[in-house]
């Protein structure tokens, strides 16, 4: 790892933790949606599976040590042993998988409507399918209410984390366009 | 060397206390930076307490001081400090070359001042005991102990760039290099700024558009996409640069 | 730069080593899971309260650092009891509470220098085999809390010049520059990271 990918892993960190702080932006007929989780997309999206997953996981030791990062100014240990934590623990694998999909599925050559879907793709697998496997075992298990009414009970947060994929992945495509730097 | 700076310190003029310059050699240097020639066929030798460079925006000013610290890698040609080649022998060359960058958030690591100071010492490998002793004895050079164990956040521009540099000076260079060091301050801090610059008693390198900075300086070079239009005496090199702006 | 939520007193909680109470709440944590007699965890859940009131963080603060996950243990709640039955509701309710105390106990009296102390000394051993690199690794967690305020700021400029244009809420204007920025920020301080001697030489000696 160079110290320019230090330098990525440890900003990108700071850009998750940041927008969490930042006002919402209403998305989605005015309802204003967190971009905390948006930014970890954003993390897999365009610095890769590598990289991504440090950027999270940067995140996930600063909530660990006692820093309100996490959006609403929460942190802490409390935050590890909540019923949500697999939704935390889960941003790493989220980005990894999201960066893997995104080094495979966007190419800079192919046609913009091709890129969206390719990196919206990787965002719906790696950043809410993945994510809420992880986040729904943990919740099933400390909860006892078993999978599928765990998954129920998370149903309502989906729509909106669809809107964010879509956001990041066009995010994704003019970002790239003003700075290239490969996926890692 | 500790005791010799501090007796050094708050003395005017340059050339009283005197400190060895360390000799820049280019040589037909070129350097790539995205997709194209940012320096191409320099050939300097630089060696003089005060060096200005100016240049329009992408004449390679800011890329000439990147490529003394190894920071803008030399594709063709050579470059050396004091003999070192500045690619296989970085470290050294940047244990006795600071950079300070245009803009002082670029440069602070840590969110506390000492510890941004204390950050290049121990990556320089000094002692801890050592380090505490530099940290204090850097900022009171530069009469800003006082914020010490502030937060950078909370500085303004003028103090930021003076714990940048303040962390330069703590690993004792024999040159600084100095990025358009006056481009964001004000008109007092900049005043206050050319005083201190006139005082260091370190090599100075300095590339600036405000080339009233530059009017005392032993030399002083144009550069011109990427080449060296000219180079000598300051007033000249100030009046050159100035009507091929026009 | 972001306050740690942890802070400096004087109680018998406050004193304990970092790395004791880490243990300590991650073995709790574990038997409490292993745990299923209500009374048992009605009763744990009892103690962890006390332990957390005697740290003297006062009503008010304990209050504040409680209501969140308190509100979420008692949708959990709510939500088991509608689909599972009282019973299971109760005990899922009371193990998580006696977590939540815990945790808020330990977050309370530790502060953040203390808690990166216990995760530098455990990324050691990883250090030692190669496979971690813990001078880059702690780096990594200051530089990311150094520039926070920075991007935040940066994200409310960007908003207001976009709002000129009336595009203050519209989330790819604001956020592509935003990025873009940050990624600009990140080469120019890993460039500066470098030119300033990083990374420290492992086999020098004391002074150079």
């Amino acid at each position: 790892m160079t110290t320019r990918d230090l330098g990525y892993v440890a900003l990108f960190a700071a850009l998750i933790v940041a927008l969490g702080i930042v006002p919402a932006i209403p998305l989605a007929g005015g309802v204003p949606i967190t971009l905390q989780s948006l930014g970890v997309m954003l993390a897999g999206l365009i610095l890769g599976p590598k990289r991504g997953a440090l950027a999270a996981i940067v995140v996930i030791a600063l909530v660990g040590l006692g820093l309100p990062v996490l959006a609403g100014g929460r942190g802490g240990l409390g935050v590890y042993a909540g019923p949500t934590a697999g939704f935390l623990f889960g941003w790493a694998p989220a980005a990894f998988v999201t960066g893997f999909l995104a080094m495979r599925l966007d190419r800079a050559e192919t046609a913009a409507a091709a890129r969206f879907a390719g990196l919206f793709g990787a965002g719906v697998a790696g950043s809410i399918a993945l994510l809420y496997v992880c986040g729904i075992a943990w919740l099933a298990f400390v909860t006892k209410l078993g999978l599928s009414k765990a998954f129920f009970v998370s149903l309502p947060f989906v729509p909106g984390d669809l809107v964010k994929a879509a956001v990041a992945a066009l995010v994704t495509i003019k970002v790239r366009d003003a700075f290239a730097l490969d996926r890692k | 060397m500790f005791d010799e700076k501090t007796e050094t310190r708050d003395e005017g003029g340059a050339d009283a206390t005197a400190r060895p310059c360390q000799t820049i050699v280019f040589d037909g240097v070129g350097v790539e930076r995205d997709g194209r020639r940012a320096l191409d066929g320099v050939s300097l030798t630089l060696s003089e307490r005060r060096i200005g460079v100016v240049g329009l925006n992408g004449s390679g000013k800011s890329t000439l001081l990147k490529a003394i610290v190894g920071l803008a890698p030399v594709s063709v040609g050579s470059l050396t400090v004091d003999g070192r080649d500045v690619a296989r022998e970085a470290r050294a060359v940047r244990a006795a070359t600071g950079l300070l960058f245009q803009n002082p958030d670029d440069q602070i690591v840590f969110p506390i001042v000492a510890d941004d100071l204390a950050f290049g010492l121990k990556n320089h490998g000094w002692s801890r005991a050592e380090t505490g002793e530099r940290v204090a004895a850097a900022l009171a050079r530069l009469g800003v102990e006082a914020l010490a164990r502030r937060r950078i956040h909370e500085l303004s521009g003028g103090e930021k760039q003076l714990v940048a540099l303040a962390g330069l000076l703590a690993i004792e260079p024999k040159t600084l290099l100095f990025d358009e060091p006056t481009s964001q301050l004000d008109l007092r801090n900049r005043n206050r700024f050319a005083r201190l610059l006139h005082a260091l008693p370190e090599q100075a390198i300095v590339v600036a558009h405000d080339l009233d900075l530059l009017v005392d300086f032993e030399r002083v070079i144009v550069l011109e996409a990427g080449r060296v239009a000219f180079d000598g005496a300051a007033a000249a090199a100030i009046a050159f640069h100035r009507e091929r702006s026009a | 730069m972001i306050e740690g939520l942890g802070g400096e007193g004087q109680s018998w909680f406050h004193r304990l080593p970092a790395g004791v109470k880490l243990i300590g709440l991650a073995a709790l944590a574990t038997a409490l899971f292993l745990v299923e007699h209500r009374g048992a965890l009605a009763g744990a859940a009892g103690l962890a309260l006390a332990a957390l009131v005697s740290t003297g963080l006062g009503f008010e603060r304990i209050r504040r650092a409680l209501t969140g996950p308190l509100f979420v243990i008692a949708a959990v709640g709510a939500v088991d009891w509608i689909f599972l039955d009282g019973r299971t509701a109760a005990t899922v309710a009371l193990r998580l509470s006696a977590l939540a105390f815990l945790a808020q106990a330990v977050v309370a009296t530790t502060t953040t220098e203390a808690l990166s102390e216990v995760f530098e000394r455990a990324l050691g051993p990883f250090d030692r085999l190669g496979l971690i690199d813990a001078a880059r690794a702690s780096l990594a967690l200051t530089l990311a809390l150094r520039f926070v305020p920075l991007i935040v700021e940066e994200a409310t400029a960007i908003r207001e010049a976009q709002a000129a244009r009336g595009l203050s809420n519209h989330p790819i204007a604001v956020i592509v520059p935003l990025v873009v920025r940050t990624l600009v920020r990140a080469e120019r301080i890993a460039d500066a990271i470098d030119a300033r001697g990083f990374p420290p030489q492992k086999n020098s000696n004391s002074s150079r």
